[in-house]
């Protein structure tokens, strides 16, 4: 069910990519697919996570100015490197997952732009311009999705806190210091 | 239903990851190849499936913005008024002026036999969607290949020339403005009638800045003069207004001018564009009977 969840939030993540720019400028520095990818590189389902990086980039290039695939190179890239850092560190903190956000976007804007150079194509605007405001429109709109999608789809994690909140009671029933008392 | 183990799937991981990677950048690869003139099949079926959720997405926006519009406009509507009767006022008395020339000029017509014939048609289109990429700036619009639009065809606003058509799918059209750093067309300073100025506008990829080159530093360019379409590229007609210079660096006899416009057009958000149905006249084929026009074969 939570593969499903995901899912859906992908989809909804790439139409909204697709569509709301042409409401508002300034949504363009959000990269919702990148949000999504990189929470489901964080759930440690690899391979999920780099197939979604594929399906998003390629959904988002085909209606871009841009090379088809090269949005699709950088977010199968950043999936695989953030399930092989979830893989070896613990991340389930949202703390934790600010700076994980903003570090897959740095490095696929990079990725993005550089692919770009190489093939000789030349993208519009200030290069160190577009990647500040996309670094700090994504990461501020990573923040609060992640919140969001904790409280929505993570039926494990509230049954972890579930478990471990009965358990501490149980440890405090049986303290021998306070049977003592 | 085969079931993999944890270790087994981190070993398949990095081997699937770089088959996709492969798959991405030969993607990329041929895309590049033939950006400027290629159609790409999913580019022309994803616009397609993206039309149902871009229009009306688009159309609701429109409408909620148009809304909230309208109520902050209510503001200033009384001194608007005000203005706007003066202004009435002034354009009668103009009116008559301009009733009586054109009475005038259409008695001049009818004396001369001159019919009214418009050069291209043009498809009115609604841009429905903005490059999902912060860094490219292309456009999609509502008309396809089942209104009549081709590829490579330009694309205008009231100011002026914006781009041209890149790809086109049934519903749907994708364009490019004439700032990508990938475009160029024949421009001529002034009327191409009264000018020989003439050069070739390629895009700086800066997003409001276009550059002209090859234009002889001999040549008598101001900033301020406006530069029109010639129609020797093979896309886009002659007269279309490109923009105005805001900048000269000056040449010599042997080097030229560098000058640098600001395009006339500018894409907004929900904007009305409009499409010229025009296709530039067929390329002459090279002559081979011309006696220079084969290689004479070697004498062994």
């Amino acid at each position: 069910m939570e593969q499903v969840k995901i899912t859906v939030a992908l989809i909804i993540a790439v139409l909204l990519q697709w569509t709301l720019r042409n409401v508002a400028e300034p949504f363009a520095y959000i990269d919702f697919p990148l949000i999504i990818v990189v929470y489901a590189a964080l759930q440690r389902n690899a391979i999920r996570a780099i197939f979604f990086g594929t399906f998003a980039g390629i959904a988002v290039d085909a209606l871009s100015g841009g090379l088809l695939g090269s949005n699709g190179f950088s977010k199968t890239l950043i999936a695989y490197i953030v399930s092989e850092l979830a893989r070896r560190v613990y991340m389930d903190n949202l703390l934790l997952r600010i700076p994980v956000i903003a570090g897959a976007c740095l490095l696929d804007d990079l990725i993005y732009f550089g692919m770009h150079r190489l093939l000789g194509q030349n993208p519009v605007g200030d290069v160190m311009v577009t990647i500040a405001y996309s670094l700090i429109g994504t990461t501020i709109a990573g923040t609060i999705i992640y919140l969001i999608l904790d409280f929505t789809l993570a039926e494990r994690t509230r049954s972890r806190k579930r478990d471990l909140l009965s358990t501490r009671r149980q440890t405090r029933r049986r303290n021998p210091i306070r049977l003592s008392k | 239903m085969v079931e993999r183990s944890q270790k087994e799937v981190w070993k398949l991981t990095p081997w699937l990851v770089l088959l996709l990677l492969l798959g991405n950048f030969v993607l990329m690869a041929f895309d590049a190849r033939d950006i400027t003139s290629g159609q790409r099949i999913v580019r022309v079926w994803s616009q397609t499936v993206a039309d149902f959720i871009q229009s009306p997405v688009t159309t609701v926006s429109s409408l909620l913005w148009n809304y909230f519009g309208s109520i902050s406009n209510l503001r200033s509507a009384q001194s608007d008024n005000d203005v706007l009767k003066q202004r009435i006022q002034e354009l009668e008395v103009e009116l008559k002026g301009k009733e009586d020339l054109t009475s005038e000029n259409e008695r001049l017509r009818g004396l001369l036999d001159l019919k009214e014939k418009s050069k291209y048609k043009v498809l009115t289109a609604r841009i429905i969607g903005r490059d999902p990429s912060v860094w490219f700036d292309s456009s999609i619009i509502n008309r396809g290949t089942l209104d009549g639009v081709k590829l490579n065809m330009p694309v205008v606003t009231n100011g002026g020339l914006l781009g041209r058509v890149t790809a086109v799918s049934p519903l749907t059209a994708q364009f490019d403005l004439i700032t990508r750093d990938k475009s160029g067309l024949g421009a001529v300073v002034g009327e191409i009638s009264n000018s020989d100025v003439l050069g070739v506008v390629v895009g700086t990829s800066d997003d409001d800045i276009v550059e002209m080159r090859y234009v002889p530093g001999t040549a008598n360019v101001e900033p301020g003069q406006i530069v029109y379409t010639t129609g020797q590229d093979g896309i886009y007609p002659a007269g279309l207004k490109v923009g105005e210079i805001v900048q000269v660096d000056r040449g010599s006899a042997t080097t030229p001018h560098k000058i640098l416009i600001r395009p006339s057009s500018a894409v907004n958000s929900m904007q009305e564009v409009g499409v010229l149905l025009y296709e530039p006249p067929p390329k002459i084929e090279f002559d081979q009977k011309l006696p220079n026009a084969v290689k004479p074969e070697k004498k062994r």
